[in-house]
Formats: C-alpha cells, structure tokens, sequence
C-alpha cells in the first residue's frame, strides 16, 4: 500500500506540474490536492515503516511549487489579450469595406 | 385579461422593427467567457460587444461589432480571433450587412449577408479555406429568401435588449427568426422573472431569460441557456449561461461603458 500510494503520488505530483505549466487554470488544483493527499498517506506509512521519505518530500516540494503557481495564475495573474496591430488593422478594413458596400444603399428610419 | 393585453404589446413590440430607444453609438460591454472543464470553470476569453456610428456618403449607420478573443495564455494552445459585425439603422436597428470572421486554430470562415428588406431576400457569401483554388479560399454565392422578421444574430441581441420587457409578464415567450450559417432558425426567448444578482458593475436586478432553439440541437436542456438584462432602461445582458452540445460556460461582465441611460 506505501508504495502504491508513494506512486500514485508521483504520478499525480508530475500532472499537477504539467498543468500547472500549460494553461489550464484551476483544473490543475485537481491533481495538486490529490497529490497532497496520497502524499500525506503515503509519509504516514512510510514513517510507520521506518523507511526513506525523501522521495516523498520531492513530490510535496514539487506540488507545493505547482500549487504556488496555479494560485497565483488563478487568482491573482490578470487575463490579458494579446491586442497586436494585424487585429486592429483587420477590424478598420472591415469597416473601410463594408462603408464601400452599403454605399448607396437606402437606410429606412 | 390582463395578463394577455400585456403579452400582446410583448408579442407586437417583438415582431416589428421598433424604435430603438436603448442603444447608443460608443457603447462598450466588455465580458469574460468562462467554459466549464472537470466541473470547474476557467477563464477562456473575452468577449466585447461595441457599438460605433459609420456614415455613408448618403446615411448614417450604426456598426454593432461583437469580438471574442481567448486570452494571451491560451494563443499557443487554441487561438480564437472571431469577429461579428452588423451595419444596421439607428432608429430601427434593421440590418443592412452583416458580417462573421471566425479564426479558431487552423480553422476559418467567413460569412456576409447583404440584406435587401425590399425584395425580402439576402446576398451572402461564404468563405472558407480550401487548397483547391489559388487564392486559397472556397468562395460560394447565395441568394436566400428571408421573412420579414429575420436578422442576423449580432442585431438579434441588441433587439431583444430593445423590447419593452417591462411590459411582459412572466412565462411570456417570444420567438425570432435569425439567419445562421444560410439557415433560418428560430430563437425563443422566455421571461422567467426578474432575480437580483452581483456582477463586476455592481447589484442589479435583472430580467432571467431563457434561450431555446427551435429547429437546432445546438443549445441543450430545458432552461439551462439564461441570459440576464439589467431591468433597467439599458438592458445591459451582466450574466449569461450556456449548454451546448460541446460543453458548458458562461458569460460575466467585466464593464459597461458608453451606456445610453
């Protein structure tokens, strides 16, 4: 069972990394806090057991640092937009073009 | 009686170009769209719906132009650059063209209808990528016969935001005839009662209104597509929930600018 736990722990530790890295946002709280968890089991019996725990304690510094992240890009990074000037060229052509097209035509008010 | 009086003012205000006492050019409504993923929603992009005055040599007219756009830390993974855009009558808000540019990752497509309210009927034209031509893209013509009542989707929101909803009463409906993809689909639109909810532009008691489609398996559910108008003059939509066959989101304002009331 410890080293069931101690695996899936890892497992779990390395997709909280990966998503924290890609943009998934809080989804990756998800892997984090089970992480945590088979983590904390897994301490326990290894304690009980008397054996190493450093592997253990990679994976609670790693989903502490992943956790760390999401926090911050979820709750306090600010979504932006990426307004580059082939966008706002895009959109006044549009209108340039579409005032060519209704030229002429009737409005009824 | 009463009840049928006031849903019978709902239904002819619905069903006629009326007089557009709610919109103003330089109106900006900025949103948030969130999508729901594991049960947890995350911020995807923003959504912004502007309204401008462009003249012509002969008229003046006003350009509802709808933008969505997911946020820089998406663009490496899923880009979306969609743009709508409506050129429409001030008094009325009858559209005149409409157009629809949707860039989703390696996806395009383009859309435009030259509505001709005389002869009944619309000019589209629709774009998309092809390596089979030269130029890249796939041109086809069409010419469609419209009712009297039908607009794009852009001026669909923007006429609903100008119907007289005070003078409704709960559980009236309405529906619209919208042009979608050279298809006529029809849009209901029911009040389920006024509900006061917190948005970024403050507390404001809105109109909850639920959106189904007629002829489409698009949205999904039995109520489960609201949308929320300030019960105030500007009918500003501060809240939106959707469930399409894709998944499910919503939509939360982030602010109001421009407003005519």
């Amino acid at each position: 069972m410890r080293i069931l736990f101690t695996i899936i722990s890892v497992i779990l530790g390395i997709l909280a990394l990966a998503m924290t890295i890609l943009p998934f946002g809080a989804i990756a709280f998800i892997p984090i806090i089970l992480s945590l968890i088979f983590g904390l089991l897994a301490f326990k019996l290894t304690k009980q057991e008397a054996k190493n725990v450093n592997l253990i304690k990679i994976v609670f510094l790693v989903v502490i640092v992943a956790l760390s992240i999401t926090i911050y890009r979820t709750f306090i990074e600010e979504n932006t937009i990426d307004n580059n000037i082939e966008s706002v060229e895009k959109e006044k052509k549009s209108e340039e073009e579409a005032i060519e097209e209704l030229e002429g035509i009737e409005i009824e008010n | 009686m009463k009840p049928t009086i006031l849903t019978l003012i709902f239904l002819i205000s619905s069903f006629s170009f009326s007089q557009n006492n709610t919109i103003a050019a330089g109106e900006k409504l900025t949103f948030t769209a969130s999508y729901k993923m594991s049960g947890l929603l995350t911020d995807l992009a923003q959504v912004t719906m502007e309204t401008s005055e462009v003249k012509t040599s002969t008229s003046t007219l006003f350009r509802l132009k709808c933008k969505a756009r997911t946020y820089s830390k998406w663009d490496s993974f899923f880009k979306i650059d969609d743009l709508y855009e409506s050129y429409v009558s001030p008094t009325t808000l009858k559209p005149y063209l409409y157009k629809r540019e949707i860039n989703e990752g390696n996806y395009y497509k383009f859309v435009k209808y030259n509505f001709n309210h005389k002869s009944k009927s619309v000019n589209s034209l629709l774009r998309q990528k092809s390596r089979n031509f030269e130029s890249g893209f796939w041109d086809r013509e069409f010419t469609k016969t419209i009712s009297t009542n039908t607009r794009d989707i852009v001026t669909t929101i923007y006429h609903i935001r100008n119907l007289d909803i005070n003078k409704a009463t709960n559980g009236s409906s309405d529906t619209f005839t919208i042009l979608f993809d050279n298809e006529e689909t029809n849009i209901n639109i029911t009040l389920l009662g006024t509900e006061t909810i917190s948005t970024n532009i403050g507390k404001k008691e809105c109109y909850k209104l639920a959106i189904s489609l007629s002829n489409s398996d698009i949205l999904k559910g039995t109520n489960s597509n609201l949308l929320w108008l300030t019960a105030d003059a500007n009918k500003i939509p501060v809240y939106a929930k959707f469930k399409a066959a894709i998944g499910s989101g919503e939509l939360r304002i982030q602010s109001a600018t421009g407003l005519k009331h």
